[in-house]
């Protein structure tokens, strides 16, 4: 290996150090006390056992509600995509004289705190909240509709509301890259906008539909505070076990367990998303 | 940005993770013969309690006759409770305010340290029934003050539940579908298992539930699930549930119905017949403690009827001296139950240290995730 200069040691000395101690040691840490048990005090009993891993596959309380999770934030990514792929193209393409007003409208969400937000729509959605009040008045409804708060309905809407920005920015910016002229040589070639837009941006777009997509999916599927605000006596997320494994079982070689599966499985949607983008990236890929 | 988005979430993951850990146990003397108050000077008193037990409004004058300093740490749950108690070697902390889920395994696992109560001038003006409880009791020795309790009630709303409800049934009838809010915790177990008659032979029954037991309790907690609106987390969430009117009736404190009163709604806290649980907080010692003789003053101190008082004031929580009430306004008296002891000593039924907590929990998950 070449040796490396000083200023080289200098300048990422402290990186690596923060890394290997905010990053590398807890995961380290978390992977080993998988591994530990508990005594009936919540104490870590050191050692090997599978114990925690086999709990988690024995029953459907933790499979089960991970499953559920999952469903879950597809869900929630869904939407999010179908509320931002048109949102992008019409400020990208459409939007002439307020194009920065408009993005700029759809970022400021992300400066207010993410509590502020689940609050705001425990007010909306409440039985004698503002769509109910509304939807009651103008006669489309004569008694207030309670599923639309304490739900899974509210922890999804809520959700959305909160990871659409992430999932809008990387399309737009897709969206930005594509070269008029390609749109233009469709167009002269007869193909009308939509046909355009299938052949010629949405393919060309995949990358950040992609990367927006792993944003809201991965996002959604730790999150925890939409369902404990939001969520109903069905509502459970695997985050919620995993704070209550750590929180009011103490039981932590569990509550690792299921960390070091979910990062698994992060790890996995994370991967499969870089490769998915790598594919779809380039103009010259033939596709 | 992805990445480092990325990173920074499992960074922030990893480091909650990591505090969570647990620390290795330190021994560490504590003994001191001589109490020269004098040597309190500079000090600091540290106290590991519930939200509201180490308030300025009584800590002050304390601090101001010593001259030390009080500092409390706040738990939000049993299990925080251990997990900062054991923590840092275990000799971060003088005193430790545990209830009665986990008082017991304190005095067992050999955390806390035995009490002089000869040396508490207030101990004997305690409440009876609160100091005649045996699960601080080790080889006849002492280990916890009672300090604060309360009773877990049936709270409704009296404008629309227009009849005092009798019993915890009521939360299964019909017009009340999807109007009631439990608590997210284990004690929702306590409450199934008083409606299945569990405390009849013995009170402890609910604290102990075999897998059969515990089976049933889950059962009925299914059969109550579409009544059930939320399962709310902190007291102020519960407020808002009944003040919303997302809820008519559910489990609470006394906190929320005098909350709310305030608030000009008629909402009322009961004990139907079945009973309710209730909880007692005590004010132990480390058993690691370097401050020891300054602990005791502070029990000493605080269990006084006028700094009791104060600490019903800025709780709202019923204290455990009953001197305490000629210091308390007619309204307090009356939320704090302060003027009525007697009648709630002989209905509440008061947690106990639930050796299958773990179980305990994993059935509640099952609960709330709907699993049978």
């Amino acid at each position: 290996m070449k040796r490396l200069p000083a200023s080289f040691w200098l300048l990422f000395a402290p990186l690596v150090l923060w890394m290997t101690a905010f990053l590398i040691l807890p995961y380290v840490r978390v992977l080993t006390q998988s591994f530990y048990t508990v005594d009936d005090f919540g104490l870590l009993q050191p050692g090997f056992s599978l114990d925690s891993y086999s709990r988690f596959f024995s029953g459907p309380l933790y499979y089960g509600t991970l499953w559920k999770t999952f469903t879950l934030s597809a869900t929630v990514t869904l939407c999010c995509l179908l509320l931002s792929i048109p949102l992008a193209y019409y400020i990208a393409f459409k939007a002439t004289r307020n194009k920065t007003l408009l993005y700029t409208l759809i970022i400021l969400p992300l400066w207010v705190s993410y509590i502020v937000r689940a609050y705001a729509w425990k007010i909306i959605l409440g039985e004698e909240g503002v769509l109910n009040s509304l939807l009651m008045y103008v006669g489309l409804t004569d008694a207030p509709i309670s599923v639309l708060l304490y739900s899974d309905v509210s922890v999804v809407i809520c959700m959305v509301h909160i990871y659409t920005p992430f999932v809008l920015m990387p399309i737009y910016t897709a969206f930005e890259q594509i070269p008029k002229a390609l749109v233009e040589a469709s167009k002269d070639l007869g193909a009308n906008r939509f046909t355009t837009f299938r052949k010629v941006v949405f393919p060309l777009s995949l990358p950040g539909i992609i990367a927006g997509a792993t944003f809201a999916f991965v996002l959604s599927l730790g999150d925890f505070l939409a369902p404990i605000l939001l969520g109903g006596p069905n509502t459970l997320f695997i985050s919620n076990i995993f704070q209550n494994m750590f929180g009011t079982s103490n039981d932590k070689p569990l509550g690792s367990a299921i960390g070091i599966i979910l990062l698994v499985i992060v790890l996995v949607v994370l991967e499969m998303s870089a490769r998915a983008e790598k594919r779809f990236s380039s103009l010259e890929s033939g596709r | 940005m992805k990445k480092l988005l990325l990173s920074a979430l499992t960074l922030a993951t990893a480091v909650t993770l990591w505090n969570c850990g647990g620390g290795e146990k330190k021994e560490g003397s504590s003994e001191s013969t001589a109490v020269n108050t004098a040597d309190f000077k500079g000090k600091t008193l540290n106290i590991l309690c519930w939200e509201g037990y180490a308030d300025p409004k009584f800590t002050k004058a304390f601090e101001e006759k010593y001259g030390v300093t009080v500092k409390g740490t706040y738990f939000g749950s049993s299990d925080e409770l251990i997990a900062k108690l054991t923590a840092g070697g275990g000799d971060v902390y003088d005193i430790v305010t545990p209830s009665p889920d986990m008082a017991q395994a304190l005095v067992e696992r050999d955390l806390v340290q035995p009490i002089d109560l000869k040396k508490v001038a207030h101990y004997d003006s305690l409440a009876d029934k609160l100091r005649s409880m045996q699960d601080v009791v080790k080889n006849g020795e002492t280990y916890g003050v009672p300090f604060t309790w309360g009773p877990d009630y049936l709270v409704y709303n009296a404008d629309v539940v227009k009849t005092e409800p009798k019993s915890w049934n009521e939360f299964l009838k019909p017009e009340y579908k999807g109007k009631i809010a439990l608590w997210d915790d284990i004690s929702s177990l306590y409450l199934a298992g008083m409606m299945l008659g569990y405390d009849k032979q013995d009170k402890g029954g609910l604290y102990k539930m075999n897998e059969q037991q515990l089976a049933e309790a889950k059962k009925k907690l299914m059969e109550l699930k579409p009544q059930v609106r939320k399962y709310w987390v902190t007291a102020g969430e519960l407020d808002n549930l009944m003040k919303n009117k997302e809820v008519v009736m559910a489990v609470g404190w006394p906190l929320t119905p005098a909350t709310l009163k305030k608030e000009g709604m008629n909402v009322k806290g009961i004990i139907p017949q079945e009973g309710a649980t209730g909880w007692i907080d005590r004010l132990m010692i480390t058993k690691n403690t370097a401050n020891k003789d300054l602990a005791m003053a502070w029990i000493d101190y605080i269990t006084a009827p006028e700094n009791m008082a104060k600490v019903a004031e800025v709780t709202n929580y019923s204290v455990a001296n009953p001197g305490a009430t000629r210091f308390l306004t007619p309204e307090l008296q009356e939320v704090t139950q302060m003027n009525n002891t007697q009648y709630y000593f002989d209905k509440l039924n008061f947690w106990q240290y639930v050796k299958e907590r773990k179980r305990y929990n994993e059935v509640w998950n099952e609960v709330k995730g709907g699993a049978i």
